[in-house]
């Protein structure tokens, strides 16, 4: 096992640098970095090129150069570790620490949404093979998976930013700002939704009537609701919200996880909501506006602890679901208190001089001329200006995942030890997720490793569309600028993830697999 | 033939097995009957390849076809009145100028040119732009793969590290090169050189499937009857791959086009003044609020492209890969039932 480490560490090694050559050459042919300057009428002009030549190191030919710049990455094996310098003579590990942060911020929360989104769908649609949900899921992802992500950011640009806070900022007669949803809309919206819900479920034709008139009653009451009290101008859950929805959870958690003949996994879920709404209030005091993530990623991990202790003491045998279902309460519980919680905020952040009431931003990843120390308001800031690229990027990602989870899953449950489990008698939702459900994601962790590992790779197009300077920025800069060093440090960052994302892909599967057994022939 | 769906006929249709249903989907057909015959059973892929076939008459008809170099260009131009260079004079209409009217279907930019044209040009590079990549990748995947998988060892070993060496040099990087260095070759050009790349995914399957085929009995056969490497690859091998490679190549088409529209976007792409779809959008992002009709059409050629030929795919690998085919259904056991019992 270690030798085949080892190994194929070695092996990685030799690939990078062969790489690492040949992307070096082919930057360096790619363009002149003293093009330009040599194009300019500026009076120093012999003085700005010598500087140039001599801070890159221009006067050695490029293969050699590349020795020169190898030595510097290869310095971390001496604690000298130098990616040289950029173009604008500021170091390039330092030009990456800035680039990276925004790009973790931008491509991580899309990255996991769409495989968490993504895998549930592929579930669903496998369990209702040929189901009318499957046709509408397969046809869904085929079409997210064919859209350029640059046209979805435009569109989403124009409609949820402009449009959107061109909604919130009307005024009624008197001048007061309203958020009134016309009628037409909440008709329309709610018969959409309502297609969506009955096409969920199955069965006679008037099951699936009914679905449809009771979600189109409900949403058409809960718009016009939202629209009459202006609730999108100051939103808020209140305790009363946290609470329904907590319990909703832990009583929805139950039944997909366990099934209420599980007492013990219901009354767990049902303690564990409890617990959350008693500590609504204590929270509303614990996060002030001068909190910060430590204390609130503190609170998180106590939340988990008590969850767990609820789920541990309930019951004696048989711990695992119970305990699940507990803990995904309490994180869906605390997750509402958090949205309720930044709800808070947004009226303060909305009427601030620097939203000026329009709080979607089409571009950017901070608003430079918010002063505030709020943390609440400094949180919702972050949101908003995440929100839209994260939409595109989970968008066109999520349809990868639908289809492999889907077509993983079917494999499995054509197999002949599904067939035994369910011929000794379990219920469907035993053999779903404890025999088909582990099985049919091992072949999807190479694809989630290598997506993880792809993170840091930055998106370059939603990056250039939304104005976000991340790691595709910096690349995309670096190509354009001959900026040789720059785009070099991104390279060797990717690159090497990439091949480290290999390795640990296949290492995850032999754990995963015991029938896989790598480095034998 | 009336079936009469009586309680009886499905209590006998249970002791029927899946076999007879298999065996009746197949019986005397040749492989490729009935691969053409599972294909042409899957509706959306069916509509998708007319869809398909009809874009591409309709786009090359329109626009005419243009091939040659910068200096000694061969056209011939299409039944469409209008070039991408003319400058018809524009008309203007509320806040926009050259909204789509009866001569102008698609509208007009805001220096005159016909939208139009300008949609049919740009469609037909990327469709070529889309097929050189897909199918130039396939070959030297197809080849590639075929060859580590078949011969194992170090072949295999130096040939597979050798498309891990590939996969990290970036597409953006090529594109770098084609633009800022060797200027504007022109489409195919880039075309050929992104498919020198885009490779490395079916090489991977190519040669998985080919390992476990090797040491299948018929390759032993064949070479006890004397046949050369070249001959079991290629005669005997290959077409028992087959399946696997047209349905990533397929994938693959979709993905080339999504890929070019975004090189092309970014500027790394096709160049001006040769036009493209994602070259189009990018152009015409920012006259979205006045112009929308300059936004709406490329983008909806590409989706209707790339949908189609990814709903081709999933029927290929319906026909190809009998692990996923359709659940029998019970009406096919009253069918066979019907069909099975003797004296009807």
């Amino acid at each position: 096992m270690l030798a085949f480490i080892g190994r194929r560490i070695s092996i990685a090694l030799l690939i990078l640098f062969g790489s690492s050559f040949i992307a070096y050459n082919l930057e360096a042919y790619a363009g002149d970095p003293l093009a330009g300057l040599a194009e300019s009428t500026a009076p120093n002009k012999g003085y700005l090129i010598a500087t140039l030549t001599r801070e890159l190191q221009l006067d050695v030919p490029p293969p050699a150069r590349y020795f020169l710049w190898l030595k510097g990455v290869l310095g971390f094996l001496t604690g000298h570790f130098d990616l040289g310098m950029s173009r604008d003579a500021s170091p390039v590990i330092s030009q990456m620490a800035t680039a990276i942060p925004v790009t973790l911020r931008l491509v991580t929360g899309a990255t996991f949404t769409a495989i968490v989104l993504g895998i549930t769908i592929g579930i669903i649609s496998a369990i209702r093979q040929y189901s009318r949900l499957d046709y509408v899921m397969t046809f869904i992802s085929f079409l997210l998976f064919s859209l350029p992500v640059f046209w979805v950011a435009v569109l989403l640009k124009q409609y949820l930013a402009i449009g959107f806070n061109d909604f919130l900022g009307h005024t009624d007669a008197n001048g007061n700002p309203q958020a009134s949803i016309p009628v037409e809309w909440i008709i329309g919206i709610s018969a959409i939704l309502g297609v969506v819900f009955a096409g969920f479920v199955s069965g006679t034709r008037n099951r699936v009537l009914i679905t449809w008139a009771a979600t189109f009653v409900l949403f058409s009451a809960m718009l016009f609701g939202i629209s009459s009290t202006n609730w999108l101008l100051n939103p808020q859950l209140s305790i009363v919200g946290v609470g329904i929805m907590s319990i909703g959870v832990a009583v929805g958690l139950t039944y997909v996880l366990t099934g209420f003949e599980n007492r013990g996994a219901l009354k767990a879920g049902l303690t564990t909501a409890g617990i959350a709404i008693v500590s609504y209030y204590p929270f509303q005091f614990l996060a002030g506006p001068s909190t910060n993530a430590f204390m609130i990623l503190g609170l998180g991990l106590v939340s988990m602890a008590i969850a767990f202790a609820v789920g541990w003491f309930y019951v004696k045998v048989d711990r695992g679901p119970v305990i699940r279902v507990s803990m995904f309460t309490a994180l869906f519980a605390g997750f509402f208190m958090l949205v309720d919680r930044i709800m808070q905020s947004w009226n303060g952040y909305f009427n601030s001089d620097a939203i000026n009431r329009r709080p979607i931003p089409t571009i950017g990843d901070s608003n430079p001329l918010l002063m505030s120390n709020d943390f609440w308001i400094q949180t919702l800031d972050g949101i908003t200006h995440v929100a839209l690229p994260t939409m595109a990027l989970t968008l066109i990602s999520f349809a990868g995942y639908v289809r492999y989870a889907r077509g993983s899953l079917l494999e499995v449950l054509n197999m002949d030890y599904i067939r035994t489990a369910r011929a000794k008698g379990l219920g469907e939702r035993q053999v779903i997720l404890r025999h088909a459900m582990r099985n049919a994601m091992i072949p999807l962790t190479t694809l989630i490793a290598f997506d993880i590992a792809g993170i840091l790779g930055g998106a370059i197009i939603t990056e250039s569309v939304f104005g976000w300077k991340g790691m595709g920025t910096l690349f995309r800069n670096a190509i354009g600028n001959q900026d040789l060093n720059l785009f070099m440090g991104g390279l060797v960052l990717t690159s090497f993830l990439a091949v480290m994302a290999n390795l640990a892909a296949d290492l995850l599967y032999s754990a995963l697999d015991p029938r896989i057994r790598i480095g034998k022939k | 033939m009336a079936i009469k769906k009586s309680k009886k006929d499905k209590a006998e249709s249970t002791t029927v097995g899946e076999n007879a249903i298999a065996n009746r989907e197949t019986e005397g057909l040749s492989q490729g009957q009935i691969i053409r015959k599972r294909f042409f059973q899957h509706k959306p892929a069916v509509f998708s390849l007319f869809f398909l076939i009809a874009i591409t008459l309709f786009v090359y008809s329109a626009s005419g076809i243009h091939l040659g170099t910068e200096h000694n260009p061969i056209n011939y131009q299409g039944w469409w009145h209008y070039t991408i260079l003319d400058l018809p004079d524009t008309t203007l209409c509320g806040e926009a100028v050259g909204c789509p009217t009866l001569d102008h279907p698609f509208g007009q930019d805001n220096i005159g040119r016909d939208f139009f044209a300008l949609v049919t040009r740009g469609t037909e590079i990327s469709l070529m732009v889309m097929v050189i990549i897909g199918f130039l990748g396939g070959f030297i995947g197809t080849v590639i793969g075929a060859i580590a998988g078949f011969f194992g060892g170090w072949v295999d070993a130096v040939l597979m590290r050798f498309t891990d060496f590939i996969i990290t040099i970036p597409t953006i990087l090529i594109g770098a090169v084609i633009g800022f260095r060797v200027g504007n070759l022109g489409v195919f050009v880039l075309a050929c050189l992104l498919g020198v790349f885009a490779w490395t995914g079916l090489a991977r399957l190519v040669r998985g499937e080919f390992l476990s085929l090797r040491e299948r009995e018929f390759v032993d056969a064949a070479r006890v009857a004397g046949a050369s490497n070249f001959r079991i690859i290629f005669k005997h091998i290959l077409p028992n791959a087959i399946g696997v490679i047209i349905v990533s190549v397929t994938l693959a088409l979709s993905g080339a086009i999504l890929l070019e529209t975004a090189l092309s976007y970014i500027g790394l792409g096709v160049q001006a003044p040769d036009v493209s779809l994602g070259l189009i959008i990018n152009q015409y992002q920012d006259s979205f609020t006045y112009s929308p009709w300059l936004f709406w059409w490329p983008g909806a050629f590409i989706i209707a492209i790339a949908l189609s030929v990814n709903f081709i795919g999933d029927g290929l690998r319906d026909a190809f890969d009998p692990r996923q085919r359709r659940r029998i259904k019970r009406k096919d056991f009253v069918l066979v039932a019907a069909k099975t019992r003797p004296g009807k």
